[in-house]
């Protein structure tokens, strides 16, 4: 029993120190860390730090499962990793969320996936069927318990995943990033029942970015950095601390644009009664959308609402079942993908679908030779500066951490000078230093006259980034509204509709 | 290739029916070589999965059963030269050359042995996977004794067929929207094949491992499954094993006669 607070300890790290295979730096270094019952222990960190480690250790997937160096000792609920006999066995004890949610999802229907674990623990039917009905409509899935989990939207695939862990019911839940794709709604079920479950004395690890949605449920806060922990205390304490703060609004945000009308610039973008039907499922139902060069629109709403299949239409990777969208002047629903590549440029939620080459100069060049074989290697310099990746030119991109994965993205993307530039969930997975240089950079870029529209599920995002919000809910635009007061701007006004000016060269270097 | 949730006859079959239903076909594909009679089993399939309102799904596979009854062709055309010569790949009035590559009546009826042998078995074993939940497979096969590695392994499997695809379509999506083109020629083909294959093998690796963890986090090897519903069976499946035994009966007797 802990002298603290009377309650037993559920969990414990004591001076726990890893190495991956390969690696010479420690991923872990010294960690002492314990979770008792009914408490709710948040983790966070810049990326990189070694959090997802420290929950691979503490529900002991580094002992059981991978190699290297593991030093000190973990126990659950009293118990040494090292004495159970597998991770079954140890599954009994501690509920894993992982931040990979496709990868959690086995089955072909969302509750035969939830009841999966539910089936293996040799409880009475009718407890399984009440649990199942509570932790479905307490995480918001009853409404597609019928769908294939892969069929879902990112969001809604992670509800999945965290519903089929919460179900278990095990005494302590390992989540690590739980709700980094999730909306606001979303999260704040995650959050009520998490602290619903601690009341009931469930143990809480849980790594997370989200500090302003998931910190206030948390009974201490721990801050990891470099693989040690580098501060612990009250959330409310540490959120006074400036490296967590998620950075202040305004602090980098570039001058608004005006709206197209006044200046009588023609739309970037111009979509007008597009249906996108697949599957027998209406996932745009009728949308009409303008985007003036030069602006930063948010497109905002819930999980499955339709915001990533509306962009796909954007670069031809979808095409209208009904109505036209129109790009730059050309007709998306018809020009092929390849063509529609030199004007709108699509940056995609995870940097791993697009990442193959042997390095970071050769990714860049990819997308360049593509549309312009005979292209020199100064754009791809100026693209890497313009994302502070240049000193990183020869590294294996793969090797990169999640952030700089993400801006490399964005430097592919740009080398090819898109007047439009799409990003989908730009910051998900992303610190918030690593997510205010991600936006820092698509400042830079409207500055030089690209076109920004950017999905995200994150509305203070948009509140402090965009000059416009655009909400969808269930495949429909439900408000459009801009961020700033209306106003005229004569520099966006004087930009060319032509080529888009790439000037990045121009700054300095990293 | 993965369960469809839909209605249909074949859905409602007790999956130990549906498993018996995969192994006649088996059995009955492999005990002739007569096309007719290797014609008359992938038709009764068909039926079957027409009457289930199952066949549009079927048909699915033709484009792979077709390149694969095209390249039996032309293996047994190169290598079986037995029976009547019904003509030759390289013309007689060919200088030197000429008359080579016989395609005879046996190397025909063997391709087209095989391919129907081949649709048969693919046919009934897809009719099994779209209409059975892998949960219900995973306690079908524990209620058979199948040691659980292999139950998992098989779940892993069909559960990576839809995985890798859809990562290959997101793949392909990306590198598109980079102005992505495979390039022409068998050259061009192969070099444009790496921007989708690198990151596919890598993100299925990192995917692999959790799927593992997960599965064993679920606790697949306790032993101790409960079914979430009851998998009795019913008059639909005496229906279905009378009916399987009487196209059997039919098949074996016309065989033996």
């Amino acid at each position: 029993m802990s002298p603290e607070t009377g309650r037993e300890i559920a969990l414990s790290l004591r001076a726990v120190s890893y190495t991956y295979p390969g690696s010479e730096a420690p991923a872990l270094n010294g960690i002492d860390l314990e979770v008792r019952r009914g408490e709710i222990v948040f983790v966070t960190g810049p990326t990189g730090a070694g959090k997802t480690t420290l929950c691979l250790a503490a529900s002991g997937i580094l002992h059981h499962e991978y190699g290297g160096a593991l030093e000190g000792a973990v126990a659950i609920l009293g118990k040494k990793v090292r004495d159970y006999r597998n991770m079954g066995e140890i599954g009994r004890d501690i509920g894993v969320v992982f931040d990979d949610a496709d990868a959690q999802l086995i089955f072909s229907t969302v509750e035969e996936e939830v009841a999966s674990g539910l089936e293996n623990l040799g409880i009475p039917r009718a407890e399984m069927q009440q649990r199942l009905r509570d932790v479905m409509e307490a995480i918001g899935i009853t409404d597609f318990a019928d769908r294939a989990p892969h069929t879902l939207s990112g969001g809604q695939k992670q509800r999945v995943a965290i519903a089929a862990t919460l179900v278990l019911g095990t005494e302590i839940l390992v989540l690590d990033e739980p709700t980094a794709e999730l909306d606001a709604e979303a999260t704040g079920a995650v959050s009520t029942l998490l602290r619903r479950l601690a009341e009931k004395g469930t143990a809480v690890l849980i790594v997370e970015q989200k500090l302003n949605e998931l910190a206030t449920i948390a009974d201490r806060m721990v801050l990891i950095e470099g693989g040690t922990i580098a501060k612990v205390g009250s959330p409310a304490e540490m959120m006074q601390d400036s490296v967590l703060r998620h950075p202040a609004p305004g602090n980098i945000r570039p001058p608004a644009p005006a709206a197209a009308s006044p200046c009588g610039v023609p739309p970037i973008v111009s979509v007008r009664d597009l249906v996108h039907r697949y599957d027998g499922v209406t996932a745009i139902g009728g949308l009409d959308l303008e985007v003036a060069p030069g602006e930063i629109v948010a497109v905002v709403g819930e999980n499955g609402s339709g915001k990533t299949t509306l962009v796909k239409h954007f670069n031809g990777l979808l095409r209208p079942t009904r109505g036209s969208v129109i790009v730059d002047g050309l007709d998306a629903g018809s020009v092929p993908v390849a063509e529609l590549a030199r004007h709108v440029g699509l940056v995609f939620q995870n940097p791993d679908t697009m990442l193959f080459a042997e390095t970071v100069e050769e990714e860049v060049a990819f997308g360049l030779k593509n549309i312009d074989p005979r292209s020199t290697g100064e754009p791809i310099d100026a693209a890497l500066s313009e994302v502070g990746l240049l000193h990183r030119k020869a590294a294996y991109p793969r090797s990169l951490s999640r952030g700089e994965r993400q801006r490399l993205a964005i430097a592919c993307v740009i080398a090819m000078r898109p007047r439009l530039i799409v990003l989908d969930e730009p910051t998900t997975g992303l610190d918030a230093r690593e997510a205010a240089r991600v936006m820092e950079t698509l400042g830079h870029l409207r500055q030089d006259g690209h076109t920004i529209v950017m999905v995200t599920h994150d509305m203070l995002l948009g509140e402090e980034y965009a000059d416009r919000i655009v909400r969808m809910e269930q495949g429909r635009i439900v408000g459009d509204r801009r961020t700033y007061e209306e106003g005229l701007c004569p520099k966006l006004c004087s930009i060319s509709p032509g080529r888009a000016p790439f000037t990045a060269s121009t700054r300095s270097p990293n | 290739m993965q369960y469809i949730t839909r209605e249909s006859a074949f859905h409602r079959l007790h999956p130990f029916t549906k498993l018996i239903f995969v192994i006649v076909v088996v059995l009955l594909a492999v005990l002739t070589s007569d096309i007719v009679m290797l014609a008359v089993l992938v038709g009764a399939v068909v039926a079957a999965a027409v009457a289930g309102g199952l066949a549009r799904d079927l048909l699915r596979q033709v484009p792979l059963l077709a390149s694969l009854a095209v390249s039996l062709l032309a293996l047994t055309v190169l290598t079986i030269h037995n029976g009547e010569i019904l003509g030759y790949l390289v013309p007689q009035s060919v200088p030197v050359i000429g008359g080579a590559f016989p395609v005879t009546v046996g190397a025909i009826d063997l391709a087209a042995a095989m391919s129907l042998r081949f649709a048969a078995m693919l046919f009934a074993f897809q009719l099994f996977v779209i209409s059975t939940q892998p949960r219900d497979l995973v306690h079908l096969l524990d209620r058979l004794r199948m040691p659980i590695d292999y139950t998992l392994m098989l779940l892993i499997a069909l559960r990576f067929i839809p995985s890798l695809q859809l990562e290959g379509k997101r793949i392909h999506e990306a590198q598109l929207a980079r102005a992505y083109n495979p390039g022409r020629g068998i050259s061009g083909k192969v070099r444009g094949l790496f921007p989708i294959i690198i990151p596919l093998v890598s993100n299925s690796l990192g995917k692999a491992t959790v799927l593992g963890l997960t599965i064993d986090l679920r606790g697949y090897r306790s032993g101790l499954r409960t079914p979430m519903r009851d998998l009795a069976p019913g008059r639909v499946d005496v229906a279905g094993i009378c009916c399987m035994g009487v196209v059997a009966a039919g098949y074996l007797a016309v065989l033996l006669v």
